[in-house]
């Protein structure tokens, strides 16, 4: 019988059909048997059933105990970050995130857990959260950790003149409160369910109250709360971090962790930790998979995320402004094959409302179907009979597989008459125009809920609304999804707001991509993560 | 005005040329700087904000000229991606692409030269066809595909010379070996043929037959006659390499992470670090202008027949 159905849920009720899933990945070696274990148990699945069918397939050697002690050396452009508020690439992030913290932390399976802030606690109506921190945290300046610098923090983040994307971001907040020195309320002028996944953001570092009257260059002053201190840093070279033995929480393994600036070609970092000249990637894309895959002594590993590709048209330039000529794009689009000659298959299929399946408050929709007789209508009745001409702008800012999911849309809607021409600019060039342009692809990082890109990617008046829609009906219903606190609960409202964003055919979104690292067999109790977030502090070398 | 005072003031001219024209192109999306610094999620108002602080947008001219003043008293500005002072980051990434050009010249002069020499005494021997077509091979082969096949077989195939040369834990001669191959491998061709045809020319000159004919040995006769008029164009050939060793290696300088002047400018284009772009553009008008005036030098060393600089002594005729 195969191993699916031999396992139970706890309570009885059938499996989650992401199981069946897992099981091929554990048996095709993509996952291992802790990840197996962890992940089905957070779909219900009874841990005591998996171990019990895992046991009786494979003799499992004990888990080893980890050593401390070692260098390891991380493969990462090492760029300025002077202000952790004001870095705006994640790379910069994972070297502050080993030294400084954050309010809360979000795992690589989306659920978010306490890390400075204890524990917190909403209003009803989620537009009062009250934070309780944690206690007997410390500085590496000897400071005592307290709501004075959090509440620095968060006042600098949202000041009219500050020119950090978390001014965008947490716009929602009106007044910070101290209660005392480890409690505070935020009070926010909408609902937003999301707080805790925002506060885990990469920009969302929490430096010391006194940042800024100390100079504000954080590597010449590097005070943090975090398991690492920065001992070494020359920009574009290598930084450098040793673990402290005074941290508030378990000490970490490593002794030292190097992180080595080798550039931006990934093929490059892979020669070097096939040199055995470093120990980990920061991350290998879908183009060097079969490379990673026959080198020795070289792990990969593979994580679910939800990045994603939105090829968006803005609604209020021709010919976008008419909603048969985008319907026509989205019907005549071919999401799965995109997904399965594009990215290899090594993703999930989305239907253009930009909610994962595997997102804790996803509201599932009857799949699309594709119709490529129904485009054609459109395309007539809308003033085409000879079909149309359209540019499609995109920048391959994470590699190639953007131009070839362009390639496939070419061809699918080429078949409804739509004559779609590529516009491939050098990545540098795209990030200036990625929300100007009529018909663009815009890479989308993952989010931990759903919740979080409808309300940054599709409200009327946000920042980052680059598809220019503008729905009351739709901000209606993403309010009301914000209400919602439990992401179960949620997921019912968000089907209304998915529901106006597939109907009103705002982009092509089409799959999910799952996201890649690799590092050398010896590194053990690392994890990829599908935000490229990486904690090192539960790492060590064998 | 003398010779080298002319010169002199030529180098300036086009240093004030190409840095202005430099300063025009860049002028066009001059919002990039700071997409580049503040990211992609800024709002157009913060990066509004952020160029009037940092003097983008005050008029063009103004900040021309604010930039030359600076760049003649030594003042070469701050990289906006590095955020250090240029000139401190310049000198070191000089330093170690120089390092990179001499290596790459040590192997190759003697090489190129040496096996050019060889087919070029033999014209039409086994040695001269397989040097010829060895060297077309070479020179057709880019260096990004000669980079990637070089680390396919000596990195992941054979386990023998490390991936990257970033010199991260202090000079390690084995990471400049696979650098300087695909530097090797991309001129020596060229100069192997250049030396060859010349030799070729040489070694049918009456003088060479009249040296031969009188009984001299032929590694005297390469050595005292041929080479000092068959190295005259290789020489000139090779000093004219020089320049292309400080820029066209950027291929790879990037590929193996090298950290020398072709990643400095790689990064600064690729993130409109405009002072830095300038800076590095004098940089190389300076090395190509330097050195095709020593290369004129040379060639009128080598070439008695040239008066450097001097017009000549016998008038055309009335």
């Amino acid at each position: 019988m195969p191993m699916a159905e031999r396992l139970r849920n706890n309570d009885g009720s059938a499996l989650h059909p992401a199981v069946r899933d897992l099981s091929a990945r554990l048996r095709s070696g993509a996952i291992d048997r802790r990840d197996f274990i962890r992940t089905v148990a957070w779909l219900g699945v009874s841990v005591a059933s998996a171990e019990a069918v895992l046991g009786s397939a494979h003799a499992q050697p004990a888990e080893p105990v980890p050593q401390r002690g070692g260098k390891l050396r991380f493969v990462c452009v090492v760029q300025q970050m002077n202000d952790p508020a004001l870095i705006n690439w994640i790379e910069a992030s994972n070297l502050l995130r080993n030294a400084l913290e954050f309010l809360t932390y979000t795992d690589a399976d989306n659920v978010t857990h306490p890390y400075l802030a204890e524990s917190w606690k909403p209003s009803d109506d989620l537009k009062t959260w009250t934070f309780k921190l944690r206690q007997g945290v410390r500085w590496s300046n000897g400071d005592d950790f307290t709501t004075e610098d959090v509440a620095f923090n968060i006042k600098r983040w949202t000041a009219p003149d500050s020119l950090s994307p978390n001014r965008t971001a947490f716009a929602a907040i009106k007044a910070f409160e101290t209660v005392d020195d480890h409690t505070f309320v935020l009070h926010l002028d909408r609902p937003l369910c999301a707080l805790p996944e925002m506060l885990y953001a990469f920009t969302c570092a929490i430096v010391h109250r006194r940042f800024e009257a100390e100079g504000g260059d954080w590597p010449k002053n590097p005070v943090g709360t975090g398991p690492f201190q920065l001992i070494d840093y020359k920009i574009a070279q290598v930084a450098k971090f040793r673990r402290r033995p005074d941290y508030w929480g378990d000490t970490a393994y490593l002794d030292e962790i190097h992180y080595v600036d080798l550039g931006s070609e990934i093929a490059t970092h892979i020669a070097a930790l096939a040199a055995g000249q470093v120990d980990v990637l920061y991350r290998v894309t879908i183009a060097e998979l079969e490379l990673v895959k026959r080198l020795n002594d070289v792990k990969l590993y593979e994580e679910q995320s939800a990045q994603t590709l939105v090829l968006r048209m803005q609604q209020d330039q021709k010919p976008f402004d008419d909603i048969r000529i985008r319907k026509a794009i989205v019907l005549a689009a071919d999401n799965a094959q995109m997904l399965k000659l594009a990215y290899r298959g090594m993703g999930e299929v989305s239907d253009n409302f930009h909610v994962a399946p595997f997102q804790p408050d996803y509201g599932p929709l009857p799949p699309l179907k594709r119709d490529i007789a129904e485009a054609k209508r459109l395309l007539v009745e809308a003033g085409y009979p000879d079909g149309i001409d359209i540019t499609l702008e995109l920048g391959n800012t994470q590699g190639r597989w953007e131009q070839d999911t362009a390639q496939v849309l070419q061809q699918n809607v080429a078949e409804a008459g739509i004559r779609l021409n590529l516009n491939v600019r050098p990545a540098t060039e795209y990030w200036p125009v990625w929300d100007k342009v009529p018909f663009g692809i815009t890479y989308w990082a993952h989010r931990p809920l759903g919740i979080q890109m409808l309300d940054l990617c599709y409200r009327s008046g946000s920042s980052w609304n680059e598809a220019h829609f503008y729905n009351p009906d739709f901000d209606a219903a993403v309010d009301k999804a914000q209400a919602i606190l439990d992401p179960k609960d949620r997921s019912l409202a968000m089907v209304a707001a998915e529901k106006i964003l597939q109907d009103n055919a705002v982009m092509v979104q089409p799959f999910w991509a799952n996201n890649f690292t690799a590092a050398a067999t010896n590194v053990m109790g690392h994890r990829g993560n599908p935000s490229h977030f990486y904690r090192m502090d539960r790492v060590w070398l064998a | 005005m003398t010779i080298v005072a002319k010169k002199l003031l030529a180098l300036v001219g086009t240093m004030l040329a190409v840095s202005f024209l430099v300063f025009l192109v860049l002028e066009v999306n001059i919002q990039d700087v700071a997409v580049k610094v503040l990211g992609q999620f800024s709002t157009d108002d913060q990066r509004h904000r952020w160029l009037a602080d940092n003097g983008y947008l005050d008029p063009f001219l103004i900040r021309y000229a604010r930039w030359v003043g600076g760049f003649v008293t030594g003042h070469w500005g701050t990289s906006t991606y590095y955020r250090t002072d240029i000139m401190t980051l310049m000198l070191p990434r000089l330093g170690a692409s120089a390092l990179l050009g001499l290596a790459a010249m040590l192997v190759m002069v003697p090489l190129s030269l040496g096996l050019g020499i060889i087919a070029g005494i033999r014209e039409g021997s086994a040695a001269d066809r397989t040097v010829s077509v060895v060297a077309i091979v070479t020179t057709s082969i880019p260096e990004f595909a000669s980079a990637v096949f070089l680390t396919a077989i000596f990195v992941f195939g054979l386990h023998a010379l490390p991936g990257v040369s970033t010199m991260a834990s202090g000079f390690h001669i084995n990471e400049m070996v696979l650098p300087v191959a695909v530097l090797v491998l991309a001129s020596a061709g060229y100069i192997a043929r250049m030396t060859r045809a010349s030799m070729v020319e040489v070694m049918a000159a009456p003088y060479i037959r009249t040296a031969r004919l009188k009984g001299a040995p032929i590694g005297r006769i390469i050595l005292r006659h041929a080479l000092r008029n068959a190295l005259i164009t290789p020489v000139t050939v090779i000093m004219l390499q020089i320049p292309w060793l400080l820029s066209g290696v950027i291929v790879v300088e990037v590929f193996f992470a090298y950290p020398g002047f072709g990643t400095l400018l790689y990064q600064a284009a690729l993130n409109t670090d405009i002072y830095l772009i300038e800076a590095c553009a004098m940089v190389g008008v300076v090395v190509v202008v330097v050195t095709q005036i020593l290369s004129d030098v040379f060639y009128a060393l080598l070439n008695p027949r040239i008066a450097f600089g001097r017009a000549p002594r016998i008038k055309a005729a009335a």
